[in-house]
Parts: C-alpha cells; sequence; structure tokens
C-alpha cells in the first residue's frame, strides 16, 4: 500500500527548513517533490536599493559558509561592466582565499557527512582540522567567515612575508590530515558500508538534470567552471579536476576529499609565485548601462550572478542562482527509491544551502508585466491559502 | 584498497592522551589577529565632512552631525547595533578618520546603549 508523507520544514534532520513530500511503499521512497520558500529574504530586490559598494556585503551575507563565493562572483561581474582590470597581486590574493574557503567548506562538509553517517569522531576530527584553516583566514582577512576581501579592482589587504610563511608551514599539517582521511574514507568498514550505493546518480542523470557540483563529478562528469570557463587566474594554475565514476554519496565525499588535495596544491603554487606590484587599482563609483553574467565554481558547485546596470551607482537588477538550486531536481531524482533513512545523507552530499537559493516567483498569463508584490497582499495570499485547508482531519480520534 | 577493521583506532587512542583542543574561553581568551575588525573607532578631528563613509556604510550604521555654524567641526554617532564590522568606512575615507579596534566583546543588554557619540 502507497501512502504520502510529509517531511520538514521543520525536522531534525534537515539543517534549514525545506519540506519534502513523498510518496512511500513500505520503507521505500517513490515519488518526492519538494517545497521551498520557507525563509526567504528578498536578497535581490534589496540589492537594487543599494550602491555597487554596498551590495558587496550584502552579497557576502547571501550565503554565510561560501560567503566570499557569491562576493567574488558579484565583484568579477561588476567589474566587467566598469571594463576595470583588476591588480594582478589582487587577483593572486583573491584566488588564495577562493580556495581557502573551497578548504574550509570541504572540511565542514566532511564532518558533516561523518555526523549524518553515525561516525561521530570523524566530525570532530575534521572541524578541529578545520579550525586551521579558520584561523589562516582569521589571520589574512581580519575575521573567521565573513572575509570581506574583495572590492572592485583587487582585494583589500595585502598579504605580508611572515603571512605567507606561515600558512605555507601550516599547509603540510593540513596535508597530512587530508591524506589520512582519504585513506580513512576508502578503507573504513562502517563508513563505506554506510555510504557506499546510497542516493545514486547515473551519468546520464546527473547530465539531463543539470546537476553542478562535487554532486555532478561524483557521476564522472568532468565539468569544473574553474577549467571550462577559467577566472581570476585559474587559467595560469596547474590543477586536475576531481571526479568518482561511483556515482552515489561515497564518491560524493571522494571527490570533496581530492578536490582538498587539489586546493592545496593551487594554494602552495600561488604563495610561491605571488607577484609583486599593487593589490588594487582605483574603481568608479558609476556604472555604464550593461549587463553581465559571472559564473564561479563555488564549494558546492557553479554559482552564477546576473547583473544589470543602468548608468547610475546601484544595479538595475541582480539575479543569483546559488548552486544548491541546480542540484534540487537531481536530488529528487536520487531520492527515489531510496530508504527514508537515507534521506539525511542524500541531502547532506548535495550540501544543501538552502537560504541561499530561496527566490520568490510570481508567474503571470504572459500580457501583465511584472508588478510588485507588497508584503501585505503576500500575508493576504497566505491567509486566504489558510482558509481552504482542510480541517476536519484534526477531529479524527487517535485510533489506539 | 580493502577494507581493515578498526582503521580509527590509533587515532582515537592517541587522542585520548591529549588535553581538549577547545579553549575555556571566558576564563582564556586567544588573541585576535592584527588586521581584526572590532569596533568603529573615530577622530573627530580630522573629519572634513565629506559623507562618504554615510553613502558608503551598508548598514546604515553611520551619522555624520555639523557641529558650529562657523566652524569645519562634526561629531560622529556609531550606531553600534547595526554595524556589521565590514571597515569600509576605513577603506572610503579620504583623512582617514577612521580605524577598527580590537574589540569582540561588544554584547549588551540594552540596545541603547550601542549608540556610541565621538565629539
Amino acid at each position: 500500500m502507497e501512502f504520502k508523507v510529509q517531511l520538514g520544514p521543520q525536522h531534525p534532520a534537515l539543517h534549514e527548513p525545506i519540506s519534502i513530500r513523498m510518496t512511500l511503499d513500505g520503507e521505500v521512497i517513490r515519488d518526492a517533490d519538494l517545497r521551498l520558500g520557507y525563509n526567504h529574504r528578498g536578497v535581490e530586490k534589496l540589492a537594487e536599493s543599494r550602491s555597487f559598494i554596498q551590495n558587496l556585503y550584502l552579497t557576502e551575507r547571501i550565503c554565510g559558509i561560501c560567503s566570499f563565493s557569491h562576493q567574488t562572483c558579484y565583484t568579477q561581474g561588476v567589474e566587467k561592466l566598469m571594463e576595470l582590470v583588476p591588480a594582478r597581486r589582487g587577483l593572486y590574493i583573491r584566488t588564495l582565499v577562493c580556495e581557502l574557503e573551497r578548504v574550509h567548506s570541504h572540511l565542514l562538509w566532511l564532518g558533516v557527512a561523518g555526523q549524518e553517517a553515525g561516525f561521530e569522531s570523524f566530525f570532530m576530527y575534521t572541524w578541529r582540522d578545520r579550525e586551521v584553516v579558520m584561523d589562516i583566514l582569521d589571520w589574512i582577512s581580519g575575521n573567521r567567515v565573513h572575509y570581506s576581501m574583495n572590492t572592485f579592482g583587487g582585494v583589500r589587504r595585502d598579504i605580508d612575508e611572515m603571512q605567507r610563511k606561515k600558512i605555507l608551514d601550516t599547509l603540510d599539517l593540513l596535508k597530512q590530515r587530508t591524506d589520512y582521511y582519504l585513506n580513512l574514507a576508502a578503507s573504513e568498514p562502517t563508513f563505506v558500508g554506510r555510504l557506499a550505493g546510497v542516493g545514486k546518480l547515473s551519468r546520464q542523470q546527473a547530465i539531463d538534470l543539470c546537476a553542478v557540483g562535487p554532486t555532478l563529478r561524483a557521476s564522472g562528469v568532468p565539468m569544473d567552471v574553474r577549467k571550462d570557463d577559467p577566472y581570476a587566474v585559474y587559467d595560469e594554475i596547474p590543477f586536475e579536476v576531481s571526479t568518482a565514476d561511483s556515482c552515489d554519496v561515497l564518491g560524493r565525499a571522494v571527490v570533496r576529499v581530492k578536490e582538498l588535495i587539489q586546493s592545496y596544491r593551487i594554494i602552495e603554487f600561488l604563495l610561491k609565485n605571488l607577484p609583486e606590484g599593487p593589490f588594487k587599482v582605483k574603481a568608479p563609483r558609476k556604472v555604464k548601462p550593461n549587463e553581465v553574467y559571472s559564473r564561479y565554481e563555488a564549494p558546492r558547485g557553479e554559482n552564477v550572478h546576473y547583473i544589470k546596470s543602468n548608468g547610475s551607482d546601484k544595479p538595475e537588477r541582480l539575479k543569483v542562482r546559488a548552486p544548491t538550486l541546480a542540484n534540487y531536481p537531481a536530488t529528487i531524482a536520487m531520492l527515489k527509491n531510496g530508504f527514508i533513512a537515507d534521506i539525511p545523507l542524500i541531502f547532506a552530499a548535495i550540501d544543501p544551502c538552502i537560504c541561499c537559493a530561496e527566490r520568490l516567483v510570481q508567474l503571470d498569463d504572459g500580457r501583465g508585466r511584472g508588478r510588485v508584490l507588497r508584503f501585505s497582499e503576500l500575508r493576504a495570499m497566505a491567509n486566504e491559502r489558510a482558509k481552504k485547508i482542510d480541517y476536519t482531519k484534526r477531529e479524527i480520534a487517535w485510533p489506539f | 584498497m580493502s577494507l581493515r577493521i578498526a582503521p580509527f583506532l590509533p587515532e582515537l587512542l592517541r587522542s585520548l592522551f591529549k588535553k581538549p583542543v577547545t579553549v575555556r574561553y571566558p576564563f582564556e581568551k586567544t588573541p585576535v589577529p592584527a588586521g581584526f575588525r572590532g569596533n568603529v573607532v573615530f577622530d573627530p578631528a580630522k573629519c572634513i565632512g565629506c559623507n562618504i563613509c554615510v553613502g558608503d556604510c551598508p548598514a546604515e550604521a553611520i551619522e555624520i552631525i555639523r557641529v558650529s555654524e562657523t566652524e569645519k567641526k562634526f561629531k560622529m554617532i556609531l550606531h553600534n547595533d547595526r554595524c556589521i564590522h565590514c571597515a569600509q568606512c576605513v577603506d572610503s575615507c579620504p583623512t582617514k578618520t577612521y580605524r577598527m579596534d580590537g574589540e569582540f566583546e561588544i554584547a549588551v543588554l540594552n540596545r541603547r546603549q550601542l549608540k556610541i557619540e565621538y565629539k
């Protein structure tokens, strides 16, 4: 017998509000549907009323973990609009912070995966090692989470010789630890037994459903914006795109650990080849009317910002496509024919950042123009909907 | 790579005899880095009243008010409850009126106490 169950939006297994409506056959999920919109923040609309410089800090706050990826994506877009060539040293430092952020994000994910798989000590150790990266970031940018390193035309702070040496020294420790995790991820029977074969996404499915980031690469598709459409100084850096062929959660873990090792190589290269010269150039305040589409490989996948300017010092439109949004269709495919107990693991494997992906969409019949929805209207709509809910079920007595 | 029994065990045993890596915070404080972005500090003597900082502040936390009619003297009101500690004012100021200090324990029970006036 099939029956329908709703999981979330508030549920201990999910760290952020999202709702899954499932059709179950016993413990097996036959069909799933995702409902979003529980944590809409109106970032895009807010960006339209702020100047380009103010938006630097707004875009940074779209995400708490990949804050630098949103800020860099936005900065690169606006630099293209300004027709500004950033300082070379600034680009090197920017790329360095990008990779340090990737290291901290992947170590965080490894811990979460360990915790979801019931391997608490793994969680403790990866998060302990993550503190090393957080300290480096704290040291070069002044803060642990929101680095605020970007500005139009380069970065806001330089790296001195002492910082360079210290980062290179601490990298050895991180490398050693990551090698250990790679070894562990492939040889610990409980970990492998829990992750292998869960959340299958075939190569063709991953391409068809437009998955991005480690989810896509774990299905054997070597796609990475850093290689395919290099930004900053990625075209000068030797690195490989990490892939796995197992198409499951274990593959996604392996891809992330391999990416960590690549990131250490990139950081080492950047620090050894850091060019001399200024780290930022002066940027204009106003931007010519134009539009731009900026791509960035965030730790979770391809991040896209669309920016339209109208000649003033404020953007006319900022559209953010966070990587999590692109991974939702693939998640539904992964959930199908899986067990209920695998939901937290499958969800954790796309490294979801649910609040980053929340957008308000209003569909019209195609004839009318777009219109602004007021908060009062939204509330009225919600009340209207609440009236239609069938409350008769509440009256049903509990049969036992 | 073949599966082994409890490859995690040596690491666990080693950690058993180490002291915890966490810092006992209120009693023991980790030093902040040199470039830490703490509170905004304003020097009224240097201010020329150009209001660039007011326009650039993403949190709208800065107010610059002219004190005297005849002289070019200004005071600044910092709404520290809104401040996001991004240090854009430090970058924007043409006369280097602003700097950031290393203070991070700024939580108070009353929000009004976070309104700071620099004269």
